[in-house]
Order: C-alpha cells, then structure tokens, then sequence
C-alpha cells in the first residue's frame, strides 16, 4: 500500500515537474526581455534612449552630421531642450547656420536654455554672412536676452567692422569692450575709420608726368624705378634709330616704348587698386584672427561638452 | 538543484546569445549598406556597432570597414585613422597585416608615398609576410611617386615578366631627360623643344635668337655699342634664356604626359590589384 502512494506520488511530482520544465522552456525567450528590463538593458539600438546615447557619442567624436541624424530620430519622440541645442549647434558647428538659427529659435520661450539659445542664435546670425541683416535681427524685440546682453551688443559693434557700414561713435564702441581688450580695439576700430588709402587717380596722373612714378607712390619703388628705366631706354632707342636712318627699328622701339608707356600708366591706376584691396584684406584678416582668437569674447557654454 | 543550475545557465545563455544577435545583425546592416555603395550611411551603422559592442567583437572588422568607406569615399586621411585603429584592435597577425596593408595603399593614393615606403619596410621584416605583396606595394608607391625605373625593380623581383614591370620600363624609356634638354638648348635654342617633340616651337625659339642676335651684332657692328648693349640684355639674353627653361618646361610636360597616360592605364585598364 506504501509503495502504491509513494509511486504515485512521485509519478505526480514528474508530472509536474515536466509541466513547469515545459512551461519554463516556453518562456526562456522572453526571458531576453525581462531581463533586459530588469538589468535595464535596451537592446533596440534604434530606441529614443539609444539613438540619444549614440548621438551624444558622434557629438563628442566631433561627427556632427551623423549626430544631427540622431538627435532629431530622437527629438521625433522625445521632446527636450538640452537635446534640442545640441541639435541646432551640431548644424552650427558645420557651418549651416541658417538651420542652426531657426533650431535656436525653437528654444526660445518656456525653457531653461532660452538664454543660452538666444545668444547662440545671435552668434549663429553673426556667422551667416550678412551683417546687415544680423544688425537687423539685433534691433528686433522679443529676442532679446537680458543674461548675455553686453556680450551680443558687443557682437553687434564687431559687426561694424567686418563690412563697409558706419561706425557707432567711437566712445560708444569702445564702452562695451573690456579693459584688457580695448587697446587694440581703438587700434582697429581707428584703422577701419580712417584706412590708410591710396587714389587710383593720382597714381594715374603721377604717371603720366613722370612713368613709374604712380607706381612709387603706392609702394612699388622697384617696379615704378624699372617703369621708368624702361620706357626711358625704349624710347632712346627709337630715337637713336629714327636718328641713324634705321626706320623700321626705330618705328618698332617707338610702338614698345608707347606701350611701356600706356602700361605704366594704367598699371599705376591698378596698383592704386590692388593695394586698397590689400588693405581691406589685411584689415579683415587683423580683425578675424583677433576676435577668433578670443571666441568674439563670448561665453562658453560648458554643458555642450557633457553627455547629458 | 542541479536542474535549477541547468535553466539558470540556460537563461543567462539565452540572454548572452540574444545580446550577441543583436550587435551580429547591426554590423550585417551596416555591411549591406556598404555593399551598396550607400558609404555615409554605413559609417553610421558601423559606429553604431562598435558603439553597442560591448564585448569589442567587432572592434576590428568594423574598423576596418569604416576605413574602407571613407577610402571609397576619397576621404583618406579619415581611412588612414580607422585603418590605424583597426590595427591597434587586429587579433591576428593577419589581420594586422591586412590594415597595415590598407594603410599602405591610402598612403599611396594620398601620394604620402614616403610613409607608405616607411611602414613597407617595417612590415618586411615580419615573417609572416608576403614579400611578393611587399614588393608590389612598393612598386605601386614608386609609380605614385613618379620613379619608374624603381618601380620595375620592384616589380622585377616578383617576376621578370611582370606585367607592371614592362609598363614601368616602357615608361621609363619613353620619358625624355629634362638636363640633356636645357644642355642642348645652350648649345643650339631651340632643340631641347624639337627633342621634347615640340617642333614649331622649337622652330619659334630659334628664330627668335637668331633675329635678336643679327640686330645685336649689326648694332656692335656698326659701333653703337650702348644700341648694341641693350639689344643683348634686353633683347637676346631674354630669348636665349626663354629657351633654355622653355626646354625644360616643355621635356616635363613631356613625361607628365607620358606618366599620366600610363596612369590613366592602371587606372581603367588594368586588371590586378590597384590601391
């Protein structure tokens, strides 16, 4: 009788034990999930959390267009301002600063970040190309930033010196600008006002009296010397040869000699002109790497560099 | 007990095997992305790999594609930089031979050739290595580097009936010596142009000396010896130098063009293997 229960008994404990196996055996693929849940593993590479975590990596690695591409699969479900700014500055930091602008835009009101969004809308304005419109945007209400005021006022008088504009009343300018900068700032800001030009038309006229002189007058002392020296030969030669009878040599110094002559004197009014352009672009060039170097004195915005 | 053991190993292998299909079938995406030439695209999906590669199984491999991308994409200096990483990850001595061969190639392509020359010879030395393959990257970067004559020696020491081997040698008969071209435009202006091929203005060059010289001399001639010096500083000197650049000017164009032929070649005719 002991026997019969005791066999029985375990014959129903096998049973049993085959349908837990059974049913465990039958679960052990969505253990994959629960477990990823639990370990909070998310193993869709594709899933918001994913595609920010990947993004913030490209940003980091300085791959902005790829870290573009994930922040907005991500911004598609998810909304969040940091993961916004990101965004715009990732289209800012590959020169596409229209798009940066208008991203900025979008963090403007309701968010922790719409001070920092503002002054980097500005900056990414600033960038565009067109100071003109910058300085417009900069007179317009409602973008204003009380946080960075000064230092996008002080983008606005730099401004002034990047295109052909008026500039501001020299106290005005320099006000903005901090002590350890404004030596230098009166420097190009003086530079711009009153640039060191030459007149394409005296140097033409200068010419014309003497050949090369125009030439001498815009700094190029040894071409206006040779100018000289060789219109001067040229047409020794065409009288020395008018003079011995050699007619056809003579008429042939005589056409290279007014030819050196009418070069000189349209090389004189160029050289004028080619040297005003150098001044503009040294000027330009002086003006980018002393603002470059110190960031356009602005802010930096230190949680760029982060992964949140 | 035991039985709990057997499922509880069978649950974290389920898990680990899951895991392991998962980062599989993003790098199989990724290579199907570049198998279709859809480069930027793939170089996301790789990144995205070795990314979420926990394990670093694909640090190499996906390296190493990453390189390929860019190098498909003509952008070599990022090729050269995954390339190197892909050795630093390599496993095996061959795959460390295949990015260091990678790297080799890029630098030929990127005409950097002097590396490429640098990490040849450092490779050499392994013995593992291939020394046909050594030779026929070298020969590669001295074609790169405009050396024909080295470049079938190192083709030569493959096999002395290599078909790149004849190309170099034919090349560098072909070209002309830009030295012999100046000496014999001292001698006589002109026929360094006429030994580049350049007949007419080879033919040009000398008349102009020869007009320039007859004005100088009737001018000393007939003693207008100031007449006589200008002519000759101004006038002939400049020619005759003219001359003398101009045939070398015109014997490198002259092996550029030549160099550039059996470039244009290798590139849309030849079979082989190509950097």
């Amino acid at each position: 009788m002991n026997n019969y229960f005791s066999n029985h008994f375990l014959n129903s404990i096998n049973f049993y034990q085959t349908k837990v196996l059974a049913i465990i055996l039958f679960l052990l693929p969505f253990s994959t999930i629960l477990f990823s849940q639990t370990m909070n593993i998310d193993e869709n590479y594709f899933s918001p959390k994913n595609r920010l975590a990947f993004g913030n990596f490209l940003f980091i690695q300085e791959d902005y267009l790829r870290a573009i591409e994930e922040y907005k699969n991500y911004l598609m479900y998810i909304d969040n301002d940091t993961v916004r700014f990101k965004y715009a500055e990732s289209f800012y930091r590959i020169g596409k600063y229209n798009e940066a602008a208008d991203n900025f835009k979008s963090i403007f009101y309701g968010s922790l970040l719409s001070d920092e969004a503002k002054l980097a809308f500005y900056k990414a304005s600033f960038f565009n190309g067109s100071y003109n419109s910058f300085r417009d945007i900069c007179k317009m209400e409602g973008y204003q930033s009380e946080k960075y005021a000064k230092d996008i006022n002080r983008l606005f008088l730099i401004s002034h010196l990047m295109d052909e504009s008026i500039l501001p009343d020299t106290n005005h300018f320099l006000k903005a600008f901090p002590d350890s900068t404004k030596n230098k700032v009166r420097e190009l800001y003086m530079m711009k006002k009153f640039p060191s030009k030459k007149n394409p038309t005296t140097a033409m006229l200068l010419s014309m009296f003497i050949p090369g002189a125009g030439k001498i007058y815009t700094g190029e002392i040894s071409d206006g010397i040779t100018a000289l020296l060789t219109t001067g030969v040229l047409a020794y030669l065409a009288a020395n040869n008018f003079k011995h009878e050699h007619n056809f040599r003579g008429w042939l110094f005589a056409g290279l000699a007014v030819f050196s002559y009418a070069g000189t004197v349209y090389g004189s009014y160029a050289s004028a002109q080619i040297y005003n352009a150098g001044v503009r672009l040294n000027f330009d060039n002086e003006v980018k790497l002393y603002f470059e170097k110190r960031n356009y004195l602005l802010p930096k915005i230190n949680f760029l560099k982060t992964n949140d | 007990m035991i039985k709990k053991i057997v499922l509880f190993t069978l649950f974290l292998f389920n898990v680990q095997v899951n895991a392991q299909n998962q980062i599989s079938i993003q790098y199989e995406y990724a290579h199907n992305l570049m198998k279709t030439r859809q480069y930027f695209d793939a170089i996301t999906e790789f990144k995205r790999t070795l990314f979420f590669d926990i394990d670093k199984q694909y640090s190499y491999s996906a390296n190493y594609s990453i390189g390929e991308c860019y190098k498909a994409g003509a952008m070599l200096d990022n090729a050269i930089q995954y390339f190197s990483i892909a050795q630093y990850n390599a496993r095996t001595d061959d795959e460390k031979i295949s990015a260091q061969l990678e790297i080799i190639k890029t630098n030929i392509l990127r005409r950097t050739t002097e590396r490429a020359h640098q990490i040849l010879n450092e490779i050499e030395k392994i013995s593992s290595i291939n020394k046909d393959s050594v030779n026929y990257w070298r020969g590669w970067a001295f074609i790169f580097n405009d050396e024909w004559k080295e470049a079938a020696n190192s083709f030569a020491k493959i096999n002395p009936n290599h078909e790149l081997k004849k190309l170099a040698e034919q090349v560098d008969m072909d070209k002309v010596s830009v030295t012999f071209a100046k000496v014999i435009s001292y001698i006589l202006p002109g026929s360094g142009q006429i030994y580049s091929g350049s007949i007419l203005p080879g033919l040009i060059s000398l008349g102009w000396n020869l007009l320039s010289g007859y004005w100088t001399v009737s001018a000393f001639n007939e003693s207008r010896v100031f007449d006589g010096s200008v002519l000759l500083g101004l006038i002939w000197l400049r020619f005759y130098r003219g001359n003398i650049q101009n045939a070398g000017d015109f014997a490198v164009q002259k092996n550029n063009e030549i160099s550039n032929k059996a470039l244009r070649y290798l590139q849309h005719e030849y079979k082989g293997n190509r950097p």
